[in-house]
Parts: structure tokens; C-alpha cells; sequence
């Protein structure tokens, strides 16, 4: 009896974990699918931090701009200066957990930073960089 | 009239009791303390402080008038129009009618005052209730009808403070055609007297008290000052819970402050939403099912529905056929910043005029409620 409460326990425990998980792989296997090469974090961390001049004459836009270089502390937006909480899932476990949400920021910071969407190469290697912070 | 044959024993006596010197002196500095926190709305709380306890001075000095002691009834100095005429006129004339407690003249600056302190206080807290949302009144009355109390609260105060005025005058033309300090008497509460009167009774226990009384509520009333955390500043007034959305407060407040929608009027919350995808200058990209839940909320509660001073006041202060599309567009919003020194919006921990959080304490809950305003 005490055996079955303690799986139990252990499901309910895991469970949201785990469908957190399966979120980001869902979508990196969605990405995946349209993709040329196997993502990359390497290419990912590159990208972070290159600059793209801006189309209204503001200072040279990217991801570090408003997020930082480093992903496990807090980031300021360019315009309203207002906090962004880390993107690094290892100080900020809520992080990389919500596909609906993860889509919306990467179609929106992309054309923000790049003027256009980003492929599902750019995607999942930007994924994958935030993963392993 | 006498003269120096026949010059009585002077005397000096208690005239004014203890409570009396207490309230006459706790009220010289309510009233002091109104005006000066009555134009600077980060201290409204002070202001209304200072209120609350003039109302209450008020209360035991109208029932001190009639239980007190002889010269702190009204018996003793509300006089008919013939003792003022004659008294005015020895006035004049240089001989002035000797009186213990006050002159005809003084006692009528007396009922004034008084008069004019409890219209002040009471058409005050019906403004404070309608206007801020606060104190007994709150929610009595919307805010579009204070009008009317707000005039009667500001014509009371300049009325008391006129009377203030004739009072000062008669203490130094009193003190000089008596030649007595009547200042040093509301002190001591001793007068020198040419007459065989014994005087009144301190009443020290019950002066102490209200003294007593009058620093048990200030420190009740301030204690937030001291007990309230270190991670945000005080704030003296707590706004009316706003109601708020999940998706309003993600999808704004994901960039910006999530400006509540009380603070614009429906028509420019619309064109916003309309214009989604160039957000001054980004695409919000949102989902039909979002756009029409941000849609709905802001509709609800935009500026129209006056459910609070800022909603009220903003939508009051827009002409019709214009549609801000950013709060500090507004006149209000305007008029309420534009003493604001250029150095505070350069200071580094203000984002700009869009950062409302950098000094109001409670941006984030929408309610921007007077005393919660710090200057960074």
C-alpha cells in the first residue's frame, strides 16, 4: 500500500516535470523537421551576440542587447528599461517550459533583431544555446 | 475705570486650563500642517492627518465650551452685538473694558474659527472620500460630485485663515492697549488680573491626557514609517484593489509597466490594440483569442468607468475628438508632472516619462494614490 502512495507521489511530482520537458523537445523536433543541419548551441551563442544596425537609427540591435550576455542574469529592455527576468532554465527553472510562449518571443525578438522571422535552423540552435545556460 | 489710589490687589490667576491650552495650541498646529502639505499631494496623508485630529480638538472644545471651567465656556465670552459695539469703541478710545477670559470682539474670531474649522474638516473628508477613495466616506459618492465640496473645503480654509489673521491682530492689540502678554498667558494659562477672582483649575489630568490622546493616534497613524520593511518604501495610503488580467498584465507587462486601463479612455485603448502590429514602432503579433481578451478588459475598465481619481480625472481632462495614444499625452497627466524638475527625468533610475514605477510606489497596482509618490 505505502509502496503504490509513494509511486503515486513520485508521478505527480514528475509528471509536470516532465511535460515541461517534453515542451522544448516537442519543439525542437518541430524545428528539427525543417532544418538542414543537427542544432547547435555553438551557433546559437554566436548569433547571441551579433549585431544587426537598426532600421530607426537606435543603437545596432541583438539578443544581448535586452537579454545580456550572460543568460543567468537580469536583462533591461532596450526601449522601456524594464526588467527581464534571466533566460537561463538553470536560475530561472520556468524558463523554456511553455511552447506557446517560447514561439511568440522567438517570432517577435527575431524580426525585432534580424528585421525578419527566423528559420527553424536559427530557432532551434538559439533553443538549444539557451538550454545549456 | 480705576485709578492708582484706588488700584485693587492684581492678581494673577489661571484663566485658561490646562485642556484649553492644549487644544489651542494642538490646533495652531493642525492648522499649520494643513496648509503646508495642502498643495504637494505626496503629503496628503499628512494632510489628512492633520484633519482628523483638528476634527477631533473641535469635538472636545465645543463640549469643553459647556462643561469647562468659567473662562472656557462659551457662556463666558459669546457676547450680544451692544458689548462688541462698546467694547470696539473704548477700544478706540484708548481705554479698552477690561476682561478676563476674551473680549466681546475676540470671542466672536473664537466661534468663527471654530465654525469655520469644522466645515473645513467635515467638507474634507467628503472630498477624501470621493476624490482619493478614502476614510469613512469612501465610495459614498463618485468622484464627478465632489466639485461643490472641494470649493467649500478651499473657501473654509481661506475664511479660518483670515480669522486667523483677525485673532493675530487682536492678540497684539490687545496685548498692547491690555498691556499684558497674552501669548505667554496661553502658556502658563496665568493672566494678571485687577479683580478678586480666584481663577479656574488646571484640569491637568484631563490636558495631559488629550495630549496624550493627540500622540497615541499621531504615533498609530505614522507607524508605518517605522514598522513597514526594507524592500519598499512606505506607502501611507493603500488604493482600492484594482481589477486586474492575467493576460493584460503578461502581454504588457512583458516589456513595459502594464499600465492599467483606467488610465486611458476606451476609444485610445481600441486604436491601440487596432494597431497591434506597429506598437510604436514593434508588432505585438497577438493571437485573434488574445487581442480580443486585452480588447475586452480594457473596454471594461477604461477611463470611462471613472473607477477611481486617475480614471476619473484623465477622461475629464481629454477632449472629446482626440484619442491619446500614450498616457503622457493626456492633459492630466500633464498638468500633474509639469513641475517636475528636467534633472528628476535624467536621473538614472528614471526610464523615462513611460516608467511611472520609478517614482510612484504603487504603478504597478494602477491605483497611483497621492502620498505614494517618492522622488528618486
Amino acid at each position: 500500500m505505502t509502496d503504490i502512495l509513494r509511486m503515486l507521489a513520485l508521478c505527480l511530482l514528475l509528471g509536470p516535470m516532465l511535460a515541461q520537458a517534453a515542451a522544448l523537445d516537442d519543439l525542437l523536433q518541430q524545428y528539427a523537421a525543417e532544418a538542414q543541419r543537427p542544432f547547435s548551441a555553438e551557433a546559437g551563442k554566436r548569433m547571441w551576440t551579433q549585431t544587426h544596425p537598426s532600421p530607426k537609427g537606435g543603437p545596432d540591435r541583438s539578443c544581448s542587447l535586452c537579454h545580456g550576455e550572460d543568460l543567468s542574469r537580469v536583462g533591461k529592455h532596450a526601449r522601456t528599461g524594464k526588467k527581464i527576468d534571466p533566460l537561463a532554465p538553470s536560475v530561472n527553472p520556468e524558463r523554456l517550459t511553455d511552447a506557446k510562449h517560447m514561439r511568440k518571443w522567438l517570432k517577435r525578438n527575431c524580426k525585432w533583431v534580424l528585421g525578419r522571422e527566423c528559420t527553424a535552423q536559427e530557432k532551434g540552435d538559439f533553443l538549444s544555446y539557451i538550454r545549456s545556460q | 475705570m480705576t485709578d492708582a489710589t484706588h488700584r485693587p490687589a492684581r492678581n494673577k490667576i489661571v484663566v485658561w486650563d490646562l485642556p484649553t491650552r492644549v487644544f489651542h495650541w494642538l490646533l495652531v498646529s493642525c492648522f499649520v500642517l494643513a496648509w503646508l502639505t495642502s498643495e504637494d499631494n505626496r503629503f496628503l496623508h499628512v494632510h489628512v492627518f492633520a484633519g482628523y485630529l483638528m476634527l477631533g480638538l473641535l469635538v472636545f472644545r465645543l463640549a469643553w465650551g459647556f462643561a469647562g471651567p468659567r473662562y472656557a465656556r462659551f457662556g463666558d465670552f459669546v457676547h450680544g452685538w451692544d458689548n462688541v459695539r462698546d467694547y470696539l469703541r473704548s477700544l478706540l478710545q484708548g481705554r479698552p473694558q477690561p476682561f478676563v477670559g476674551h473680549n466681546p470682539a475676540g470671542g466672536w474670531a473664537i466661534i468663527g474659527m471654530l465654525l469655520m474649522g469644522f466645515v473645513v474638516t467635515l467638507s474634507g473628508i467628503v472630498v477624501l472620500g470621493m476624490e482619493e477613495g478614502h476614510g469613512p466616506l469612501r465610495g459614498w459618492m463618485s468622484p464627478a460630485s465632489a466639485g461643490v465640496f472641494r470649493e467649500l473645503h478651499e473657501t473654509g480654509a481661506g475664511l479660518f485663515l483670515a480669522l486667523v489673521g483677525l485673532h493675530l491682530l487682536g492678540v497684539v492689540v490687545g496685548a498692547l492697549a491690555h498691556r499684558e502678554n497674552l501669548v505667554l498667558a496661553m502658556i502658563t494659562g496665568r493672566k494678571w488680573v485687577e479683580d478678586i477672582d480666584t481663577g479656574v483649575r488646571h484640569h491637568s489630568l484631563l490636558g495631559a491626557a488629550l495630549l496624550g490622546l493627540a500622540s497615541m493616534a499621531a504615533a498609530d497613524y505614522f507607524a508605518g514609517y517605522w514598522l513597514h520593511g526594507e524592500e519598499q518604501a512606505y506607502q501611507p495610503f493603500e488604493g482600492r484593489p484594482l481589477p486586474q488580467s492575467d493576460t493584460w498584465n503578461t502581454e504588457c507587462g512583458d516589456c513595459h509597466l502594464a499600465y492599467h486601463p483606467t488610465l486611458l479612455p476606451a476609444r485610445s485603448w481600441n486604436k491601440l490594440l487596432e494597431q497591434q502590429h506597429d506598437h510604436f514602432g514593434e508588432d505585438l503579433d497577438l493571437d485573434p483569442d488574445t487581442l480580443a481578451e486585452l480588447r475586452a478588459f480594457a473596454n471594461r475598465y477604461a477611463a470611462e468607468s471613472g473607477i477611481d481619481e486617475p480614471a476619473y480625472k484623465i477622461n475629464r481632462s481629454i477632449p472629446r475628438d482626440q484619442t491619446p495614444l500614450r498616457i503622457t499625452d493626456t492633459p492630466y497627466w500633464r498638468h500633474k508632472h509639469e513641475d517636475i524638475d528636467a534633472a528628476v527625468w535624467r536621473n538614472p533610475k528614471v526610464a523615462g516619462k513611460s516608467d511611472c514605477a520609478a517614482c510612484h510606489l504603487d504603478a504597478e497596482q494602477g491605483t497611483f494614490e497621492d502620498s505614494d509618490m517618492r522622488l528618486p
